[in-house]
């Protein structure tokens, strides 16, 4: 297949993408669109957390944290003054911020940026880790800024949280960020920056060698990917509405590391069918929380069984799967052409011989 | 494997057949309510209450109530779409989001935004109801509980001098606490020492160094029981020998069982107790109560047994289910007559009834006195 085709297919399947997006926006009820968002937010989420720790190697857990201060700057930014008087009963806002208001792309980009300088403050002297050390120091940067967020009431309204946020998130939204995250993510890992990155998580003493500077790209890859779970965390408050520190516990961590595992670290792919199906299985498994009979066996209701069904796919991934839902393979045009030829061999085969 | 794949096929058939329900008479009330996670203690407490409110008045304009609980795991993301799921898909009348304020506000938003009456049992917070048309609660919130117990340290106490211990991580605590120190100080008494804890934290000695050295004479804690019986027990270890007060969280058996001779004396703010000058409904609810679950009653099942009362009640008035309705009649709510005392809606949509305090004498809790608002 030619380079040229493929533009041409990508171009209509993203525009096959808006049209569906169209008419989900359009038909849909609220609760489906809550899900589809969600699931879209996770994209982001996960395809940023994956360029740092499936391409990168750098097990980095401090996700919430960066989508915590994204969150709280697009709030401060997009909230109506009226809102600013009323919520903060603890103590009134800080000057600057009381008049402060952006459109809400620029919201999401200042969001994305802040994380981004934190995220360069804290690499510096974090990324010398290694392995578990590593983790251990970003999940203590994500705790320290749900502290902090706990500490100030003139800024963030402490644990009171704030509400009364413009529910701006939509789809097109979501899947908009969405898509130029893979874009700007996948452009990243095709470059000579990508490759120094995978040679990183190979083995970085090798990387040093043929002249990486292992410094210089693990903070870059980190910075870049705090930049889109800021901008995600910011997605995240105007969906929501209304956040507290609570809402970026470590648990918010996890679930975009199951997405990540589930999709398969350094697939791109795979972390985007994950969201969904994270998503998705979270709302849709319900039911069996509910209680059900199965003919005369009464199945009496027990929350949670959700999550232990749950645990339960994640298990048999990591135990059967361990490459993950797409085992590294990314999807392409490529691949698919490929793989409708082995469907249909004789229909295709005429073709194959020529491309 | 074909075998295996029809007997699936079968149970999967079986599932579908048996759970669609032909009951055309039902009118569905949501519940979303922490089941699992940090707070699910509260979440079983809640549902107690439903249940033996929904068994005592199964119907309403001819139609029976079922009760559609889904699990929002203590989690603001899942509350938010439990509530959506509610309406969009289960089509509820109306919404119960009893336990927990962190859970209430962005279900409200949900509900507000959907224009479906919802109800919160117990959630405090005064963000909860605030500017929204389609949220109510069935409790007093935060300000209230922080100024009863600010009057009755002042004046029924006589003390001029007291401490705050406030837990810095939740929405509840810090509330009450502000809400004491503002009218504490307007009264004309002093805060000498505002200390801080995180949930969670298990040595307070130097907080509550501090504050025996600050010559507080009373310590305001509103922090959950766990938290607060460490507290009580390093207090008295480190020779505090002041007053405990604290909010409703603290009205709970497992407190004394915790803090032992340490919680002996503790004053704490509630919405209701069992041995408290009742009315005939309480009478009833305590009796009900000890014969379905064989257990003491608690605030939270009473405050959930109410809302559920409370929503039937207004949707009698409504004489339909039209949101609308529902909702200009629970706003009119006066005088209604709960377990947990009289309820009156007011213009911010929360209820106003008197506030309780027990204290605890001899390892129990006993009834000190009623504050009316």
């Amino acid at each position: 297949m030619k380079k040229q085709n493929e533009k041409i297919f990508t171009i209509l399947a993203l525009i096959v993408l808006g049209i569906l997006v169209y008419l989900a926006e359009s038909n849909l009820d609220p609760y489906k669109l809550r899900i589809l968002n969600l699931g879209a937010i996770y994209v982001t989420l996960g395809v940023s957390l994956n360029l740092i720790y499936g391409f990168t190697g750098q097990f980095s857990l401090g996700h919430a944290g960066f989508m915590a201060i994204g969150a709280y700057v697009t709030s401060l930014l997009v909230l109506p003054a009226y809102y600013k008087e009323m919520i903060f009963i603890l103590e009134p806002l800080v000057w600057p911020f009381t008049v402060m208001h952006t459109p809400f792309i620029i919201a999401l980009l200042l969001s994305g940026l802040f994380a981004a300088i934190a995220a360069l403050l804290i690499g510096l002297p974090v990324l010398r880790l290694k392995g578990d050390y590593l983790g251990i120091a970003t999940l203590g940067f994500a705790e320290i800024i749900r502290i902090i967020a706990n500490n100030i009431p003139q800024i963030t309204n402490g644990a009171l949280g704030i509400k009364g946020i413009p529910e701006f998130t939509n789809l097109w939204w979501t899947a908009g960020v969405a898509i130029v995250t893979i874009y700007i993510i996948k452009g990243l890992i095709h470059s000579s920056y990508g490759r120094a990155l995978m040679a990183i998580r190979e083995n970085e003493i090798a990387a040093e060698v043929i002249g990486v500077n292992l410094t210089y790209h693990k903070v870059m890859s980190f910075t870049i990917s705090a930049f889109f779970a800021g901008v995600a965390g910011g997605l995240f408050a105007c969906l929501l509405t209304t956040i507290d520190p609570k809402a970026f516990m470590f648990v918010m961590t996890f679930n975009i590391l199951i997405v990540v595992v589930l999709g398969g670290l350094g697939s791109i792919t795979g972390t985007v069918l994950a969201a969904f199906l994270f998503n998705f299985s979270l709302e849709y498994l319900r039911p069996i929380e509910a209680g059900f009979n199965i003919g005369p066996i009464i199945i009496p209701a027990i929350p949670g069984l959700r999550m232990v069904s749950f645990s339960a796919l994640l298990l048999i991934v990591i135990l059967y799967k361990q490459n993950g839902l797409m085992g590294g393979i990314e999807f392409s045009w490529k691949g698919l052409a490929r793989f409708i030829r082995k469907i249909f061999p004789n229909k295709k085969s005429s073709e194959g011989s020529s491309i | 494997m074909r075998k295996s794949l029809f007997v699936l096929t079968l149970a999967i058939l079986i599932i579908a057949i048996s759970s669609v329900s032909l009951a055309a008479d039902v009118v569905k009330f949501g519940i979303s309510e922490p089941m699992t996670g940090a707070m699910a203690v509260g979440g079983v407490l809640c549902m107690q209450g439903y249940e033996l409110a929904q068994e005592q008045n199964p119907t309403v304009l001819g139609k029976t109530v079922e009760l559609v609980l889904v699990d929002n795991k203590s989690d603001k993301v899942e509350s938010a779409s439990a509530v959506s799921r509610l309406i969009e898909k289960e089509g509820v009348v109306a919404v119960f989001v009893g336990y927990g304020s962190s859970c209430a506000i962005p279900g409200g938003e949900v509900a507000n935004k959907a224009g479906i009456p919802m109800l919160s049992a117990s959630a405090t917070n005064p963000l909860v109801t605030q500017g929204k048309e389609y949220v109510f609660r069935a409790c007093f919130i935060d300000p209230f509980q922080g100024e009863v117990m600010a009057r009755y340290t002042f004046e029924n106490l006589g003390i001029k001098k007291a401490a705050l211990l406030v837990d810095i991580a939740q929405d509840y605590s810090v509330g009450l606490a502000n809400f004491y120190k503002n009218t504490f100080e307007k009264l004309g008494g002093e805060i000498v020492s505002d200390m801080k804890y995180n949930t969670g934290d298990q040595d307070f000695s130097a907080q509550l160094s501090q504050i025996i050295a600050s010559g507080a004479e009373a310590l305001f804690f509103p922090g959950y029981f766990g938290d607060v019986a460490l507290i009580a027990i390093q207090g008295r270890e480190l020779g505090y020998t002041g007053k405990y007060l604290g909010g409703d969280t603290l009205h709970n058996p497992v407190l004394i069982e915790l803090a032992g001779e340490a919680a002996e004396g503790l004053i704490a703010s509630t919405f209701f107790a069992e041995d408290a000058p009742v009315i005939p409904e309480s009478e009833k609810f305590v009796k009900l109560f000890k014969e379905k679950y064989n257990e003491t009653p608690n605030a939270v099942s009473i405050l959930t047994y109410d809302s559920y009362n409370l929503m039937l009640d207004a949707i009698e008035r409504a004489g339909s289910f039209d949101p609308v309705a529902i909702k200009d009649a629970l706003a009119a709510t006066k005088d209604f007559p709960g377990a947990g005392g009289s309820i009156t809606i007011n213009e911010n949509h929360d209820a106003v009834k008197p506030a309780i305090l027990v204290k605890v004498v001899n390892g129990n809790f006993a009834y000190e006195t009623t504050v009316n608002p």
